[in-house]
Parts: C-alpha cells; structure tokens; sequence
C-alpha cells in the first residue's frame, strides 16, 4: 500500500493504493469517476481512456503507483456545469453515442486531438481514434461529430 | 497479481532491483495486460518511468534515444522524421503514449515493428546489469567515451549489445539507450503490411537500409517482423541484392531468396501460408515503392 496523490481535473486528490492497483482502478472505485470504463483490461479497446498530463492513454494499463503527482483528465472534467464542452456538444447533436460504452473513452481521444491539431482532416481523426473500439455506431457519426467540434472551437476562438 | 511496484528515481536504483529479481515495466503496454487478468503468478515491478532514461539526444548523425522515451515522444520528434512512418504504424495513440522503445524490443512478434527497423538501422543498445545469455555480448563493458552522454546513469557495468542480438535474448539486464547512426537521405525503407491501415499488429513489416552506387546496391540490410517469432535479419534477401540494380527483377529474386528465412505463424491476423504469399509483393513495395 502507498498514498498516491493526483490532480484529477483540476483538484488534488490523495489515495492508498495496492500494488494492483491501476489508473483506471483508482478513478473508478476511489475517487468515484466511473466515467471511463473497464473493458478489455489489455490496451486494446479504449474505453478506458484518459488524460494523463494532457495526452490519452489507457489508464487500464498504467500502475497507479507511476503515476504520483501527475495531472489526470476525465469524461467527468469536461462540462461547465450544464455546459458541454464543444467535443460532447457535438457528440450529442450528431447521435455520436449509442450505448455509450466507448463514448468517454473516444471524447477524451477526441479532446487530445483537438488541443494538439485544431483543424484535423477526416484521416486524422480515424487515427486519433484507432485506439477507441465503437461496436455500434459503425464510427461515422462519431468522425463526423469530431470534426464539427472542431469547428465549433475554431469558430469560439473566432469569438 | 502485482506484489509491489517500485518507482526508482534512478538507474542504479532500477538496476538493483532488476538483479534482486523485479520485472522491469516501461510504458506497460506489454507487461500489464497479462497481469490484469488476475491470474498470473506473484510479479514484483520495477518502472522506469522516474528513471531518468527517456529523451532523445542527436549528435552529427549519431541517434541516442533512452530506453522510456515513448513511441509518440518519436512520433513528434521532428529530427526523427525517418521514424515517424515506423511509430505511427503501431498500436494506436493512447498505447503509443506509453509504450516505450526498450519496451518494443522485447514484444514477441507480430508486434515491435520499431524493433524491426532498429535492426535494419543497425542500432545497438546499451544494456546495463547482467545479461542471461552472454553470447549476445558483442563488447566489453562500454567506457564511459562511447555511452550516451546523459542518459546513462551509474557506474555499474554496461554491455553494448546489437538490437538484432537483443531481440532473441531471454532477459539482458535494463536497456538504457538505443543508438543508430542516421542513414543516408533515401535510403531507409519502410513498410508494414496489416489487415487495417492504423492499429493493428503486422502481417508482413519490411525495413531496409539500402545503397546504391554505380546503379547497383553496394549495401543492404534488411529485417523482417511479422514472419516469424522474432524479428528476422534476412541476410539471403540482402546477397541477393548486393551487386545488382535495385529493380523489379532482382527485388523478385530476393524475395524468393528470403522466402527460405521465414517461418511465419498462424495468428488471428493472417495465415502462415498467406504471410508466405505476399511477402513477395511487400518487399517489393518496401524497395521501390510500387
């Protein structure tokens, strides 16, 4: 056992952890962020993702004890109140999410892309969300919701 | 299950607890899936994620890139340009944001794709601690002249080893850096085949370093991943080449040369006898572009 301390969106948070315990372990049965999901447990699937020091991983595969002192972002960060944020927004109103399983996952990959690449190309955005498994929306909506949130944060800066 | 996760904060420190036994963990995209499912036998961890190993250091043409730096630390690397193609072909940006370059070394194949172009870049590694198979030793301990300046840490003993040697060993101490020299412009090919254009593991991956002189290739090394349970140096493919013009007809009967050097697998992704079928068609591909 050891304490862990993260700054999880924006506020410290400070927990034992086991040896086992992972990234996604902690968020979830700790500090309560069940946002991102357990799925494969091996990398592979995505729903698991999260900001770690403002790029994604899956936080399924990183040992809780690596990552003392580091800035976590989650699905559960990104609203303003009732506000969305452009990438949810988004997803929303292009009918992005079905059962909703990937959903946080792909946001989080969506939201990385967009801090790092403001205008992606359609390409860009299958590879930013290769790592992101939907088995229900066949992923167009979910490309095509990806780049209209990038519009419309190209069009709030414009603001 | 997990028993304990050390965070050194320094090489020596990983190197101690390496030799005490503990499982050396980079990025985790290799070690952790196989212990989440619960049931494997009681592991002890060492990370080097606080280690003080990542970072990539360009002096003239010489490349040292420390053992943590991830995958996406060399996708973004603009000096690194030759390796953007390799990186971006594997796994996908959340597994590449952690998954490291010495920890590519060591995934069984299909997967290391960035281990298969080290060989063809003839990089080596510099390995510190004991090595299991001492054979795999091509020089003593380095001297601190030829250790890349600033990543290595320790006066513990260090082993220059190839990568091409590395990648067949059982266990090799701690990987602290890899270095390679930068090929000439042009002469570094890539190319790897999978059943999807990102994240997905190979079915045939092709690295080459070729040179040409006169009209005829005056050297070549080439490696393979995806065709065998290691990364393989096809030295016949590279005889074969040697002395010709690189064109259709002698890339052709390279790879009927080398189709002796693979013993693909069946695997989820392709067929042993398929990998076979079209390695023809990727290495040419890989050496002229068409």
């Amino acid at each position: 056992m050891r304490i862990v301390n993260l700054k999880v969106n924006g506020v410290g948070q400070a927990f034992l952890a086991r040896p086992e315990t992972t990234l996604l372990l902690a968020l979830r049965e700790q500090l309560g962020l069940t946002g991102a999901k357990r799925g494969c447990a091996q990398g592979a699937c995505g729903s698991c993702t999260v900001l770690l020091d403002g790029e994604p991983v899956v936080s399924c595969l990183v040992p809780a004890a690596t990552v003392d002192g580091a800035d976590i972002a989650t699905v559960e960060g990104l609203a303003d109140g009732e506000k969305l944020s452009d990438v949810q927004q988004a997803f929303l109103d292009g009918f992005a999410t079905q059962c909703g399983f990937c959903t946080p996952g792909m946001i989080m990959s969506a939201e990385a892309l967009l801090d790092r690449n403001p205008n992606p190309t359609r390409d860009e955005v299958n590879e930013a969300i290769s790592g992101n498994v939907c088995r229900c929306t066949g992923y167009e909506p979910i490309v095509s919701a990806i780049l209209d949130a990038a519009e419309r944060r190209r069009e709030g800066a414009k603001l | 299950m997990l028993t304990e996760v050390h965070v050194p904060e320094d090489v020596p420190a990983a190197v101690s607890l390496v030799a005490a036994g503990a499982t050396i963990i980079g990025g985790g995209t290799s070690v952790m899936p196989s212990l989440n499912d619960y049931g494997s036998p009681p592991t002890e961890l060492v990370s080097l994620r606080r280690a003080g190993l990542a970072g990539v250091n360009i002096d003239g043409t010489t490349v040292t890139i420390g053992a943590t730096t991830t995958l996406s630390q060399i996708e973004h690397e603009p000096r690194l340009e030759i390796l953007n193609p390799v990186v971006r072909s594997i796994a996908s940006v959340p597994v590449r944001n952690l998954a490291t370059v010495g920890g590519n070394l060591f995934v069984p194949q299909p997967h290391g794709d960035l281990a298969v172009a080290l060989v063809a870049l003839n990089a080596r590694a510099f390995v510190l601690g004991g090595l299991d198979d001492p054979a795999a030793a091509l020089d003593g301990p380095a001297s601190a002249s030829n250790g890349p300046a600033g990543l290595l840490g320790g006066d513990g003993a260090r082993t220059e080893v190839s990568v091409e040697e590395l990648t067949g060993a059982r266990t090799a101490g701690l990987v602290a850096a890899v270095v390679f020299e930068l090929p000439a412009p042009g002469s570094f090919k890539y190319l790897k085949a999978a059943r999807r254009r990102y994240n997905s593991a190979s079915l045939v991956t092709v690295a080459a370093t070729i040179t040409e002189s006169g009209g005829v290739v005056t050297g070549a090394r080439v490696a393979l991943g995806g065709v065998s349970n290691r990364v393989v140096r096809a030295r016949a493919v590279e005889e074969a080449l040697i002395g010709r013009p690189l064109d259709a007809a002698t890339v052709q009967a390279a790879a009927r040369a080398g189709l002796a050097e693979l013993s693909p697998a069946d695997d989820a992704y392709a067929s042993a006898w398929y990998r076979r079928r079209v390695f023809p068609v990727h290495l040419r591909r890989a050496l002229l572009g068409h």
